[in-house]
């Protein structure tokens, strides 16, 4: 969507695709943040 | 409609709601409500129990313009040609029985549940017109003031006044009529979408209809923007201009009645005009032509289907423009304003297209469907039902040996394992691990 509409977003933002956002589970966040990312966007 | 109910193999059933719809495409199980009509199919429509009736209430064909018995048809062209008993306004007195020779009168019928098997639904629920707020532009306090399709029922030639344009306080022909566009449609406080040019179109055609029966007619049009897109419309438009129809450009916020003839003042300014001064003028009859809205009964279809709607409350297609026809889900189809406001030409291309998605859909023996599909470890399962909860697609059912995935039903969002405390759900093709993989790749150097 970033793309597609040519918004400009950070470099340091990794985007991981999901099928939906209800799949997104307490233990990936935590893993996530656990390994050194400063924040988590859940985004759809 | 008449040709449509003489088809084999084409069965209608009007009067009738649609109770519960279960299953996946090629294997829905439908419930319908045949309502009782209180009146048996050996009614041939010979309309001798109307005028003995004496419960009368107001036509809803005709917009409330003219009465009707409590015993009815709807309206002359009704297929199939049965009358029906409008049982809120029904004393039973039992008069209709006696003037019926075919005995067809029923007081007891009940309503019919019928179950089918069916492998598509269409949904073509269709568009009510927009009820403006009571005192707007003086709708329903000021008699002159209607709506546009209360003046498609009085032009109509089977209508009220069998078409003779007649205005509602003395039944005279309005000279000076005003249309008023927009009305609850571009609105930011209302419905800020457009009616697809639909109520430009109506208005242009019915005052070139007025103008031709009764060419001393003045009429106005306030307009915000003329929507004549599409073909021969912009000729539509201009032939109407050329035919002595005034269009003014302006946005009017309030009408005031006459007390004394029942005529309408308004105060308006011509926006495209260099000075910008009010100008006061007094009309026999105000046309409000509204927005086209979802239907009313739009709810109760899109729990039953479960089908999500757009932010206009029209039925949401699977995509705005690659394809406006189907829905989300495999076997339930789109057609006509059920989607979004749109033209007879438009709707009847949609219809079409419905027609031909579903076909497509039948004519296969197989149907293919993605493997992203959740997978439950019955081992695992504590039979919590958690996930029976949280499923959107209502594709979890709790068994007896733990949660059952039905995999047509199922659309792989992952929201049942999610909230599956026990871990016992998994996404194929997305699994855990996947996703651990992928994060601990991308913060591997941080």
């Amino acid at each position: 969507m970033a793309g597609t509409i040519r918004a400009q977003y950070p470099a340091t933002i990794r985007p991981i695709r999901i099928n939906c956002t209800g799949r997104v589970t307490p233990s990936l966040m935590m893993r996530t943040l656990g390994k050194g990312a400063d924040g988590i966007i859940v985004a759809g | 409609m008449l040709q449509a109910a003489r088809t084999k193999g084409l069965n209608i059933y009007t009067y009738s709601e649609l109770e519960n719809a279960n299953g996946f495409v090629g294997n829905f199980d439908v419930k319908i409500r045949k309502r009782a009509r209180f009146v048996t199919n050996d009614c041939n429509g010979c309309g001798a129990c109307e005028p003995v009736c004496p419960a009368i209430s107001s036509n809803e064909f005709n917009e409330g313009l003219n009465p009707r018995s409590a015993i009815y048809t709807a309206f002359a062209q009704a297929v199939p040609s049965i009358a029906q008993i409008d049982m809120t306004k029904c004393i039973k007195c039992g008069l209709c029985q006696k003037a019926c020779e075919l005995n067809a009168i029923d007081f007891d019928q009940k309503d019919e549940i019928q179950e089918i098997k069916v492998g598509a639904i269409v949904v073509a629920t269709g568009w009510d017109e927009y009820i403006p707020p009571i005192g707007m532009l003086g709708f329903n306090i000021y008699p002159n003031v209607i709506t546009q399709m209360k003046l498609e029922r009085i032009l109509a030639p089977n209508g009220p006044t069998i078409g003779h344009l007649a205005r509602p306080s003395d039944g005279k022909t309005p000279k000076k009529i005003l249309f008023i566009q927009c009305v609850g449609s571009r609105d930011l406080n209302k419905n800020t979408y457009c009616s697809s040019g639909v109520c430009c179109m109506i208005s242009i055609k019915n005052t070139k209809l007025i103008k031709q029966h009764y060419p001393d007619c003045e009429i106005t049009v306030a307009y915000m923007d003329i929507r004549a897109a599409g073909k021969d419309y912009e000729e539509y438009f201009t032939a109407s201009r050329k035919e002595g129809i005034r269009y003014i450009r302006t946005n009017i916020s309030k009408i005031e009645e006459n007390l004394e003839n029942h005529n309408l003042i308004i105060k308006m300014q011509n926006t495209l005009r260099d000075s910008k001064k009010f100008q006061e003028n007094e009309f026999e009859m105000v046309v409000l032509s509204c927005a086209m809205t979802p239907p009313r009964g739009i709810k109760k279809i899109q729990t039953l289907l479960k089908l999500e709607t757009s932010r206009d409350g029209f039925f949401k297609e699977f995509h705005a423009r690659l394809n406006p026809i189907d829905t989300k889900i495999p076997g339930i189809i789109l057609a006509g304003v059920s989607q979004g406001p749109k033209s007879i030409a438009e709707s009847i291309s949609q219809g079409r297209a419905a027609a031909s998605s579903a076909a497509r859909l039948m004519s296969k023996d197989k149907f293919r469907i993605a493997l992203i599909r959740a997978k439950v470890d019955k081992e695992k399962c504590a039979k919590c039902g958690l996930c029976e909860f949280n499923c959107p697609y209502n594709a979890i059912t709790l068994k007896d040996d733990g949660a059952d995935v039905d995999e047509i039903l199922c659309r792989g969002c992952g929201s049942c394992l999610a909230n599956c405390p026990s871990e016992a759900i998994s996404l194929r093709y997305y699994k855990e691990n996947q996703y651990e993989k992928q994060i601990d790749a991308i913060l591997e150097n941080t």
